[in-house]
């Protein structure tokens, strides 16, 4: 067996993986010495090292200056936060404008889970003991960025209430700013918010990447925002050309003094996967995400200094999403059996190279320390394909039935999956599945929409940080970003009390309860999944991952730490 | 011959008018809508904000509102603004139809530079391994998917030299070398495709001409054998090669999006499909417009361009 | 249009020629080269196609993940996909599916075509006037562009992305086969079969159909390989044969592209395969040209 560590993984890595590497590794050798002739070289040792889930901050002292450069497959759809929660946009909204409080970043995170609240624009904060009255207490001295119409002036109360109420008035947001009753500003730094009903757990609402403070002036003056992005961040929106780049430039009044370091940030929209390599490769661009280890490895040949670096497994996004509202898969005894008759381990062990996970919804540190292991999911997450064949003739369809699933290829990986799934219900349940891959526009519609019938690889929203974020929003039945279309009174009644539930070990007693209920009645059949891995340039410092908050899309605000070691 | 000019002229604004009805119909048969995409990675549109956001674009009015508006709107030169992006499609059109503009002449001077040669070569030499060769490389050309071609490019460019065309479109004016670069890659994958065809429809006139007896002649008069393909031969030949290249242009203004999306150039192309792809229906019946519009014209002067050089050719 | 007035006249020929044609075309297989190795390309197509039951030494949807991405060996002799699919196994399988795309598109776009064709050339006036303005109006909307606004319309499949792809070929058929129809009437035949009283639909099918099968053959020989290529650019848009369809366009554009480094096998021989059909057909088309064009064969 490898000798690398992984950990806090309880998951078994196979043979296979090894196995599997050593065959990448021949196999691209026997790619570059067909074609380039003599250059093959050995996977061999390379395989096995290890990816670490941190790396900690260097100790040198920054050296400011220098040019950062991304190609990005995401391009903002539009300039508006309150039109849009894309990471096309977040990607450097968050290094433009700021939050009232937001997470560590990675020069002061303990670790990639460190997820304690920091304040942003505000400095402190309370509640008041029922938790309905949040005050926060905003930093003095803050200033705007200086160009027109707001001109350098100072960051006052008025300007936080202002984004909350436009929030809530229209938009995407508005389902969670609409909990907020009222909001005061007894003085120039002070805002002191209503909540319609307790919530302990408020403040996460306003750290997450996409409740941006916008300005005022610009909304009014241009009557949206999509023209013009000012804020109070550490980056003014120097440059923004669709379809082409976005050029962030060093903002001189910033109120953290002496950061961002690098002078400016650009991000060119390179839609095309290999071209995102080819630049990576070539220093164009210093940062590049992958999916697999074997993506990795590909790159690692070629570029061996460079840092790798894993993005923690803490959470899945995607899942085979049932239209639960109907019949055949309201029936739970249904969706129990579809889910034994899915083998997801050897999806783990084959199509993410043993180092993906089982998949699960709520981030497990929410409830607990270790990751999950498959054993721990309970009896409905293992494969048990006599089992379920015997559920779901129970159900009333011993011969199984015909059904249709939708899905969007967000990765390649994907398609090996859902592919595999098919293969998996057919065999085991005579569950005969039509897919369709469609374009982003088609899916993301036809999803979001909720009438849609079968089964889709579905997905909760991915900017998420917050506990509250991934219960009381997500799975309520009455909220609007209930993709799953679940309604469960118990799960209503346990989200709806984590709010109010100050204790910390209370907090994640109710979580696991949620959990274990959702895995119980099978509410969102999480399916396996790899959070990949980031690689950057070996000049590159402060680049510790951070989990949940995936640093070159929504947790981009950790780039104001960022230095070019150069 | 003028006659012929104007009713072809006159005849293209009924064809154009029905190009624009099909284009607008197929946007709106289409499912999702232009909303949905905007929404993307969201969660939190509820019926009255998508209806809000349906109204403010236009979109809930009757199609044969929203048809005659754009309609009126393409008559007086004011496309109007994209649903999904809220800027004027004009201003996005100005900027793309450049690169594309450049991308399109840097790969019909590559792929004549390449065709004529080889298809002169090949019908000078029928039947020679020569030809076999040229035909062999031609046809490799045009059996090639372009996005394998592209991937394949620039995959090795960055493995073997290290070295890949600078990301983030840079006009000719403000930095030529920076350009030149960035253009030539692209220029080429297109160029070899369009290359195939060229060269074919070269080889088999240039074949046919060959046999004319004029040709025949001159050769048994015993003039340079050189000088009677290029003087005779090869002006005659090329004629129908100007129509081939014109048909082509089809593919280069909107079918390049394949190119435009591996080495990330912001041209028609890829403003189409993701137009399409995003059913933001204003940028797309526009776009679809201009190049239908320019294809016409192209044509139109194609073929009065043929009629000039050939005074054989008649029309009804 | 001029061009097509100019080529069409190329091909008058009596209606008793076909059988001579023929003998043209077999003459024209043996003598050159590549029209032999055409002729061979798809010959290997077709029998592949129909045999590929008994050709296939795996289930190409049968799924092994264990075995995934191992490279050419014994067992599989073109190695296996993402999911441990035998590739040697799809790549055959997949031969139905790109003689399925091009029949379909390129047989509905020729004989709808070649309907429309007939009729405007045959009856001409207002029928042609505005037959002819759709046709233009369609074909002045660039072909992919077009494809890809039907196929987004219909649901994405195989069979949409043909409808799609026959709709594009349409106007330009139509517009030779017009054009030799056009130019067929002038014949001499034609004045007589209409002088002699013959009725309408025999003339069309004795008299001008002959005219008109030639070029309609060499222009669908080459829109084969077309229909196959822009198949494969449809799949990788994202819109286009649906998984786990073993079509080549498919494997190249998706599981190629991805895996490009990993497992080039993937992409080699899918790749290998489109250009070798395409090779076959776009040669043939030649070959035909060779063979039929009276111009070419004269000087022989």
């Amino acid at each position: 067996m490898p000798a690398h560590d992984h950990g806090r993984t309880a998951i078994r890595t196979r043979v296979t993986r090894r196995e599997f590497l050593e065959r990448a590794g021949w196999g691209t050798a026997a790619m570059t010495a067909l074609i380039a002739g003599g250059r093959a070289q050995r996977a061999g040792a390379d395989a096995t090292s290890s990816y670490p889930d941190w790396i900690p901050a260097s100790q040198k002292p920054p050296k400011r200056g220098g040019v950062l450069t991304r190609a990005s497959e995401w391009d903002p759809p539009v300039l508006d936060p309150r039109l849009t929660n894309s990471v096309g946009l977040f990607q450097f909204a968050s290094l433009v404008c700021n939050r009232l409080v937001r997470y560590p970043f990675s020069d002061e995170a303990t670790s990639p889970t460190d997820l304690t609240i920091k304040g942003d624009l505000a400095e402190s904060w309370q509640s008041t003991p029922d938790h309905r009255i949040w005050t926060f207490k905003l930093r003095q001295g803050v200033k705007w960025q200086n160009l027109p119409p707001l001109n350098g002036r100072e960051l006052v109360a008025a300007d936080i209430k202002y984004c909350y109420e436009a929030y809530a008035k229209e938009g995407v947001q508005s389902f969670t700013f609409r909990e907020i009753e009222a909001i005061e500003t007894p003085d120039k730094y002070t805002v002191r918010i209503h909540l319609k009903m307790p919530n302990v757990m408020f403040p996460q609402n306003l750290a997450e990447p996409v409740a941006v403070i916008f300005s005022r002036e610009v909304l009014e003056e241009d009557g949206d925002l999509k023209k013009r992005m000012i804020g109070t961040g550490p980056f003014t929106l120097k440059e923004h050309t669709r379809k082409v780049r976005a050029v962030l430039a060093r903002n001189p009044d910033y109120f953290d003094k002496g950061r961002p370091y690098v002078d400016e940030y650009h991000i060119l929209s390179t839609p095309d996967a290999a071209t995102r390599t080819a630049a990576f490769r070539s220093g164009q661009s210093d940062i590049r995400w992958v999916a697999s280890v074997a993506d990795a490895e590909a790159i690692r040949k070629t570029n061996p200094t460079a840092l790798f670096e894993e993005y923690k497994n803490v959470q899945t996004v995607f899942g085979l999403a049932l239209a639960q509202d109907k019949p055949p898969f309201n029936d739970v005894r249904v969706r129990r059996a579809i889910s034994m008759a899915i083998d997801r381990q050897k999806q783990v062990d084959t199509i993410y190279e043993g180092h993906g996970m089982p998949g699960w919804g709520i981030p497990y540190i929410y409830y607990q320390d270790k990751m999950p292991t498959l054993a721990q999911l309970g009896p409905y997450w293992q494969y048990r394909p006599a089992e379920a064949k015997r559920l779901l003739a129970e159900a009333g369809h011993p011969n199984g039935f015909e059904t249709t699933l939708f899905y969007y290829e967000y990765f390649p990986q994907m398609s090996s999956q859902v592919q595999l799934v098919q293969q998996d219900l057919l065999k085991n349940l005579n569950i005969n599945i039509k897919i369709s891959k469609l374009d982003y526009t088609t899916f993301y519609g036809r999803y979001a929409e909720g009438k849609w019938d079968g089964m889709a690889w579905g997905f909760k929203t991915g900017y998420a940080v917050g506990l509250d974020e991934q219960t009381y929003q997500y799975m309520h039945s009455k909220s609007t970003k209930n993709y799953f279309r679940f309604s469960d009174a118990q799960v209503d009644e346990l989200v709806t009390k984590l709010r109010q539930t100050p204790d910390r070990a209370e907090q994640r007693a109710i979580t696991k309860k949620i959990v274990d209920r959702e895995f119980d009645q099978v509410l969102r059949m999480w399916m396996p999944a790899d959070n990949g891995f980031l690689i950057w340039q070996p000049h590159l410092r402060n680049v510790g991952l951070l989990a949940l908050r995936r640093n070159d899309g929504y947790g981009a605000s950790t780039f104001a730490r960022l230095w070019l070691d150069k | 011959m003028y006659k012929y000019a104007i009713r072809r002229l006159a005849l293209a604004i009924p064809v154009l008018l029905l190009s624009s009805l099909i284009v607008f119909g197929l946007m709106r048969v289409m499912p999702g809508d232009a909303l949905t995409a905007l929404m993307a990675e969201s969660g939190n549109v509820g019926e009255r904000e998508l209806a809000k956001l349906r109204k403010d674009l236009g979109l809930d009015r009757p199609y044969y509102e929203q048809y005659l508006i754009w309609l009126w709107q393409m008559v007086s030169l004011n496309p109007g603004d994209s649903i999904f992006t809220n800027e004027p499609i004009a201003v996005a059109l100005k900027k793309a139809i450049p690169v594309t503009f450049e991308l399109a002449t840097l790969a019909m001077i590559l792929g004549l530079a390449i065709a004529v040669p080889i298809g002169v070569i090949s019908a000078i030499r029928q039947d020679t391994p020569a030809d076999y060769a040229g035909r062999v490389v031609a046809v490799s050309g045009l059996s090639l998917p372009d996005f394998w071609l592209g991937t394949l490019v620039i995959t090795f460019a960055a493995i073997w030299f290290r070295w890949i065309p600078p990301l983030g479109y840079t006009s000719f004016w403000e930095s030529p070398t920076r350009n030149l670069q960035q253009f030539l890659l692209p220029a080429a994958v297109l160029g070899f495709r369009l290359s195939a065809a060229t060269m074919r429809m070269t080889r088999s006139t240039v074949l046919e001409v060959l046999r004319e007896d004029y040709v025949r002649t001159a050769w048994a008069k015993g003039l340079a054998g050189r000088i009677v393909v290029y003087k005779h031969a090869l002006k005659n030949a090329l004629i129908p090669v100007v129509t081939i290249v014109g048909g082509q242009l089809g593919t280069l203004l909107a079918g390049a999006v394949v190119v435009e999306t591996i080495f990330a150039l912001p041209g028609m192309g890829r403003l189409t499909v993701e137009a399409i792809l995003f059913r933001d229906y204003p940028v797309v019946q526009t776009n679809v417009m201009l190049v239908a519009a320019i294809l016409v014209t192209l044509n139109l002067l194609v073929d009065l361009t043929y009629a000039w050089l050939d005074p054989r050719i008649h029309y009804q | 249009m001029a061009t097509a007035t100019a080529r069409a006249a190329d091909f008058e020929v009596a209606p008793t020629v076909a059988l001579s044609r023929t003998r043209a075309l077999w003459a024209a297989i043996r003598r050159k080269p590549l029209g032999a190795a055409s002729a061979t390309l798809i010959g290997l197509l077709v029998l592949t196609a129909i045999f590929a039951d008994v050709l296939a030494p795996y289930d190409p949807l049968a799924a092994q993940p264990e075995i995934r991405l191992a490279p050419p060996s014994r067992a599989h002799l073109f190695g296996t996909d993402d999911i441990g699919r035998d590739v040697l196994s799809r790549i055959i399988y997949g031969s139905r599916i790109s003689l399925w795309v091009g029949l379909l598109a390129v047989g509905i776009g020729t004989i709808a075509g070649m309907i429309i064709g007939l009729a405007c050339g045959y009856w001409e006036g207002r029928l042609d006037m505005i037959l002819q303005r759709i046709m233009d109006a369609v074909q002045a909307i660039p072909g992919l562009m077009l494809a890809l606004a039907i196929v987004s319309v219909l649901k994405p499949s195989t069979t949409n992305a043909m409808l799609a792809i026959a709709v594009v070929i349409i106007p330009g058929n139509s517009r030779i086969v017009r054009a030799a129809v056009l130019s067929a009437k002038q014949n001499r035949y034609v004045e007589a079969a209409e002088a002699l009283g013959c009725r309408q639909l025999h003339i069309l099918g004795s008299h001008i159909l002959p005219n008109v099968t030639a070029p309609i053959l060499i222009i669908a020989s080459i829109w084969f390989g077309n229909a196959i290529l822009i198949e494969a650019t449809l799949s990788f848009l994202g819109l286009g044969t649906q998984p786990p369809t073993p079509s080549w366009g498919l494997m190249l554009s998706s599981t190629g592209r991805a895996f490009m480094e990993q497992a080039p096998w993937l992409a080699i021989f899918p790749g290998l395969a489109i250009s070798l059909a395409v090779l076959g057909f776009n040669l043939f088309g030649d070959t035909l040209r060779d063979a039929w064009d009276p111009k070419l064969r004269r000087n022989r």
